[in-house]
């Protein structure tokens, strides 16, 4: 069973430098223990082929993408993993339940699901990296639709290379959000040969648009 | 020829082999919709269908299978119309015209319906009413609607079907390992929610291979009283080079079919992966084998979209606090819409150990058909227990039949004609098991003989219409003994001979026995017993009622229907008997007092609840503070500055949002308990504002917390929901007259609504100011967008709110 980090949950609840009191504790304790027996992990994974087209263009597989923040994250690439994880529909209907009595309950299992389905991401950008460095190769950070200026539309492709919906469940709405919501979708980018630790160094913050004033961050800033 | 409907169930019928995998052979890439072939290479797919026919199979499926107007807009009908002449060729051209039959394929829209996703029901069933529209006037045979892992969207399907034609339909549903749909349901919620709304033949397809299939085919089988379908991919997918396949040959597959046949299946064929070599097989085999016919079934099933409640074996306990006869406050919420007051009521029962919720929002001030489907599309939202639709309104009752995500119980009928003329037509079109009170045209009978005879009579009617006697539940009818002191043994024969002499199953509204008498729960709880001895199968109740409750669980323990007494021993082990329960109170008493004395230290007991985020402390001192001091000076002097405290502590960094929340839930507690206390009078509200998750965004818990603040505020929010259109917002904008409306958003792509909805604003209703909030908004967005006010979190909003309205 996936098992994200303590502290993990606490940041999506806003606390950072400090630990949360007993009261909120217990409620986090509860609040796993209800998810636990909800969560259905599942997950794809495809590889495709990438080469760099032209300045903030990829051709991946049969896809052309213009993107200058996915381009950074993998003009050096030759392959990319796709993958789209999710927990289930469980947790969704938990916090539909929560939201009528309790926002803090609802507020609580927000973030239990949002650190189980980043928990279940780790551990398939961990799969895809172990298997890329036993061939030689490294990976660059994991590189979401919706991250930068990386399209939304690209969902759709996701949904049809994965058989999101057969395989995992996973549907799209008319706005391209992902249900469960508890669903993430992501491109791991390989390359041949190793490349320095800073370069592959997961920092999804600081290539974000809301880098200033983002309330999640993992940086403790003053 | 013989139509299928005269085969389907008396003689084995062969089902046909993959397509996907066929005409990916055959060039299909892995981005192209395989039903544009229809007109592209009509050739190659009707050579696939010839072939199916060749090997034997009876039922071939036209290429429609994702065929739909999302997909396909205006070509729908060139596609569909010529996906049905290639089958219809393909069979002449095997020879086959006189005993093969073409089905109209139907697949998933590839959207997910809401609550989860956010495809209308309605909506639904107007795209597949289309297909089947289209389908039937080209001259298919018969409906196969297949590969559903929604049992919702699976209804929305039949339905179409059954209103848009004659033709049979079969449907056939992917389960998991565990025999789960996606969304769910188990092959035994979704067999009796599609035999009730007249399925044909039900069955399974797809996601599994045929070993797998196996424990699925068998519960079918056990459960059905319509012929099963069983169509097993050639194995479980497997991965090479990038590419899906599939690797169960011919014989294998026959193998393990033979040992599905032989469980007593009448229908077989193939999906993902097999091919027209496999179904030859199948065909040359299976038909050697003994034909064995579906039996009926004798269960009476509840359900919801995800679980059963079989009638007929232990009591089943239907909740009736959802229901605004005699409760102020109810109606007060019905008049209001405040839909979450009445989910409460749902939830707090499914606690206390309902097991079905009975659903009464009949007012005769307020719209029942709009008010009965909201409550009811809310409550299937969040709950998982079956509902009980409690309406005597025809038009509330057939909208909330149409749209309930299962099989419903019905709540109800009675022996007068007319009222058998008007509800049992819905029951035999949308299934359901019906509530049937014994009186009629000349009233109540008072004695056990009448209410028998009308009993029959209503068997006889429902037998007229089609439904099956299982599903008729008898209302053996409750009246006060404080009235007629005989009434409850009258009452308790009903019972007995309806167990004994009709083989029916029965329920009562329990605690009517006992108005108008005093402490009415001890002639109930012994009234259920006495009712439980004598076959009662549901007892309608306050599942919160601990006597009643007492009495539920003990009566089931001395009757041998709680196997070990483990449900007793679990729910009593920490029982305090009578003689010992004054000397806990006393001590919890003195604790009490220690408690008191400490809180009015502080400053006031409502205060320092919700400064602490107590909620039932909040809710209790607020009771107690209402017997001395008027509602609005505890507002004024301990709600509002407590949560001004914990307000400014967020603000400032030193409380985090789990606090704030805290303290918003329990002053929203304390907020409803003055609420109960001022019905009637007229409440101090500062303005009225609206909140909306604009479209598309289908995620609104800020939004909540927004709304949670602003009324603990003293605001009245409207608060229109998530997927907001902008027409919505300003015509609800303009009607209430409102001068501040409040919009999220989540995503950057609904930022975009979030514009027009402002633009359109700004436009109709210029007096209007803009505040906007959600993840991805920032101060530059929502200056770009042209908002009034970003609001970062929940109590800057409800700041901006005050400097316009005054604090």
């Amino acid at each position: 069973m996936i098992r994200p980090e303590r502290c993990e949950i606490n940041r999506y609840l806003g606390y950072r430098s400090i630990t949360p009191d007993d009261t909120v504790n217990s409620l986090i304790d509860e609040c796993i223990s209800e998810a636990e027996k909800v969560i259905r992990p599942a997950y794809a994974v495809k590889y495709l082929d990438v080469c760099a087209v032209d300045e903030d263009i990829l051709k991946i597989g049969g896809l052309v993408v213009h993107s200058h923040g996915l381009y950074r994250n993998m003009e050096h690439c030759q392959t990319t993993a796709m993958f789209a994880a999710t927990i289930g529909h469980g947790v969704d209907m938990l916090i539909r339940r929560a939201e009528i009595g309790s926002l803090l309950k609802a507020s609580v299992l927000q973030a239990v699901g949002a650190a189980y389905v980043e928990a279940l991401c780790d551990e398939v950008n961990e799969d895809i990296k172990r298997k890329a460095e036993e061939k030689g190769c490294s990976c660059a950070a994991r590189f979401s639709p919706g991250y930068g200026d990386l399209s939304l539309e690209l969902q759709k492709d996701f949904e049809r290379i994965l058989s999101m919906r057969q395989q995992l469940g996973i549907t799209l709405t008319d706005s391209l959000l992902m249900v469960p919501s508890k669903s993430v979708t992501a491109f791991v980018g390989i390359r041949k040969g190793k490349c320095s630790t800073a370069e592959t160094a997961v920092n999804k913050c600081k290539d974000c648009d809301l880098y200033r004033d983002c309330s999640y961050s993992k940086e403790v800033r003053q | 020829m013989k139509g299928i409907g005269e085969r389907l169930g008396r003689e084995w019928l062969i089902c046909d082999g993959g397509t996907g995998t066929f005409l990916q052979e055959r060039g299909l890439s892995g981005g192209e919709l395989p039903e544009t072939w229809n007109l592209l290479h009509p050739d190659i797919v009707g050579e696939l269908n010839r072939k199916c026919f060749e090997a034997g199979a009876d039922i071939v499926n036209t290429n429609t299978f994702g065929a739909n107007r999302l997909k396909f807009g205006d070509k729908l009908e060139q596609i569909v119309t010529a996906a049905v002449d290639i089958a219809k060729k393909a069979r002449h051209d095997a020879g086959r015209d006189n005993d093969a039959y073409v089905a109209l394929d139907i697949g998933p829209t590839g959207k997910l319906l809401e609550p989860m996703g956010d495809l209308s029901f309605d909506s639904a069933v107007e795209i597949f009413s289309e297909i089947v529209k289209i389908g039937a006037g080209a001259g298919a045979d018969l409906v196969l609607i297949e590969t559903m892992s929604d049992g919702y969207e699976s209804k929305a399907a039949l339905l179409a079907a059954k209103e848009n034609c004659d033709l049979p339909v079969i449907v056939t549903n992917v389960y998991d390992n565990n025999g789960r749909l996606l969304t769910g349901g188990t092959v035994e919620t979704t067999v009796a929610m599609l035999e009730g709304l007249g399925a044909d033949a039900v069955g399974v397809n797809c996601g599994l291979g045929p070993l797998q299939m196996i424990p699925i085919v068998k519960r079918l089988i056990n459960c059905a009283s319509v012929p099963v379908v069983v169509n097993p991919n050639a194995g479980l997918p497997q991965m090479f080079e990038g590419k899906t396949y599939f690797d169960v040959g011919p014989e294998e597959f026959l193998r393990y079919m033979e040992e599905i046949a032989a469980m007593g299946v009448q229908v077989c064929g193939g999906c993902c992966g097999t091919t027209p070599d496999h179904i030859r097989l199948l065909a040359d085999n299976i038909k050697k084998r003994p034909f064995v016919p579906q039996t009926q079934k004798d269960i009476c099933m509840v359900t919801s979209y995800s679980q059963g409640v079989e009638i007929g074996k232990k009591t089943v306990i239907i909740g009736e606090r959802i229901n605004p006869t005699g409760k102020k406050r109810f109606k007060q919420a019905l008049r209001e819409n405040d839909i979450d007051y009445i989910l409460n009521e749902g939830l707090r029962q499914e606690d206390q150990g309902a097991h079905i919720l009975d659903v009464n929002v009949g007012l005769p001030e307020i719209n029942e058909p709009e008010m009965m489907e909201k409550v009811v599309k809310a409550l299937q939202g969040v709950t998982t227990l079956p509902l009980q639709i409690d309406t005597t309104d025809i038009t509330a009752l057939e909208r909330a039949m149409r749209i309930y995500n299962g099989k419903p119980m019905i709540n109800s009928v009675n022996g007068k004609q007319e009222v058998i003329d008007s509800v049992m037509p819905l029951v035999a079109k949308y299934g359901g098991v019906l509530v049937a009170l014994v009186l009629d045209e000349d009233g109540i009978p008072n004695n056990a003989e009448d209410r028998i005879r009308i009993a029959k009579k209503i068997y006889e009617a429902a037998d007229k219409y089609g439904i099956p006697r299982k599903d008729i539940v008898i209302d053996g009818l409750c009246m006060t003994i404080s009235s007629d002191t005989s009434s409850a043994a009258v009452t308790l024969e009903t019972l007995r001979r309806v167990r004994d002499e009709l083989h029916g199953n029965t329920i009562l509204g329990v605690s009517n026995i006992s108005f108008g008498l005093p402490a009415r729960e001890l002639i109930n709880s012994n009234f259920l017993t006495m009712a439980m001895q004598n076959g009662l199968s549901c007892a309608i109740m306050n599942p919160g009622n601990e006597p009643m409750m007492q009495a539920y669980y003990s009566t089931n323990a001395l009757l041998d229907k709680d196997e070990q007494c483990m449900d007793f021993i679990g729910r009593y082990q920490s029982y305090v008997p009578f003689s010992k329960l004054g000397e806990v109170k006393a001590d919890t008493g003195a604790a009490q007092t220690a408690a008191d004395e400490k809180s009015q230290a502080s400053g006031g007991a409502v205060a320092e609840a919700v400064r602490r985020g107590m909620k039932e402390g909040a809710a209790e001192e607020t009771k107690k503070a209402l017997k001395t001091r008027p509602s609005l000076e505890i507002i004024d002097n301990e709600l509002i500055p407590a949560l001004d405290d914990v307000g400014k502590g967020f603000e400032k960094g030193k409380v985090f949002l789990p606090q704030l929340l805290m303290s918003a839930d329990a002053a929203k507690a304390a907020f409803e308990v003055i609420k109960s206390s001022m019905q009637g009078s007229e409440q101090n509200i500062k303005a009225k504002v609206i909140l909306a998750t604009v479209k598309g965004d289908i995620h609104d818990i800020g939004k909540n917390i927004v709304k949670v603040m602003m009324e603990n505020y003293g605001y009245k929010v409207i608060d229109l929901g998530k997927d907001v259109p902008p027409e919505v917002i300003v015509e609800t904008a303009i009607k209430e007259d409102i001068k501040l409306v409040g919009l999220s958003a989540l995503m950057t792509t609904t930022v975009v609504s979030m514009e027009e909805t402002i633009k359109l604003l700004r436009e109709k209703k210029p007096d209007c100011k803009v505040a906007v909030g959600g993840a991805v908004m920032t101060q530059e967005y929502a200056d770009a967008i042209g908002a009034d006010f970003y609001g970062k979190d929940a109590m800057a909003t409800v700041r901006y709110a005050d400097s316009l309205f005054g604090a």
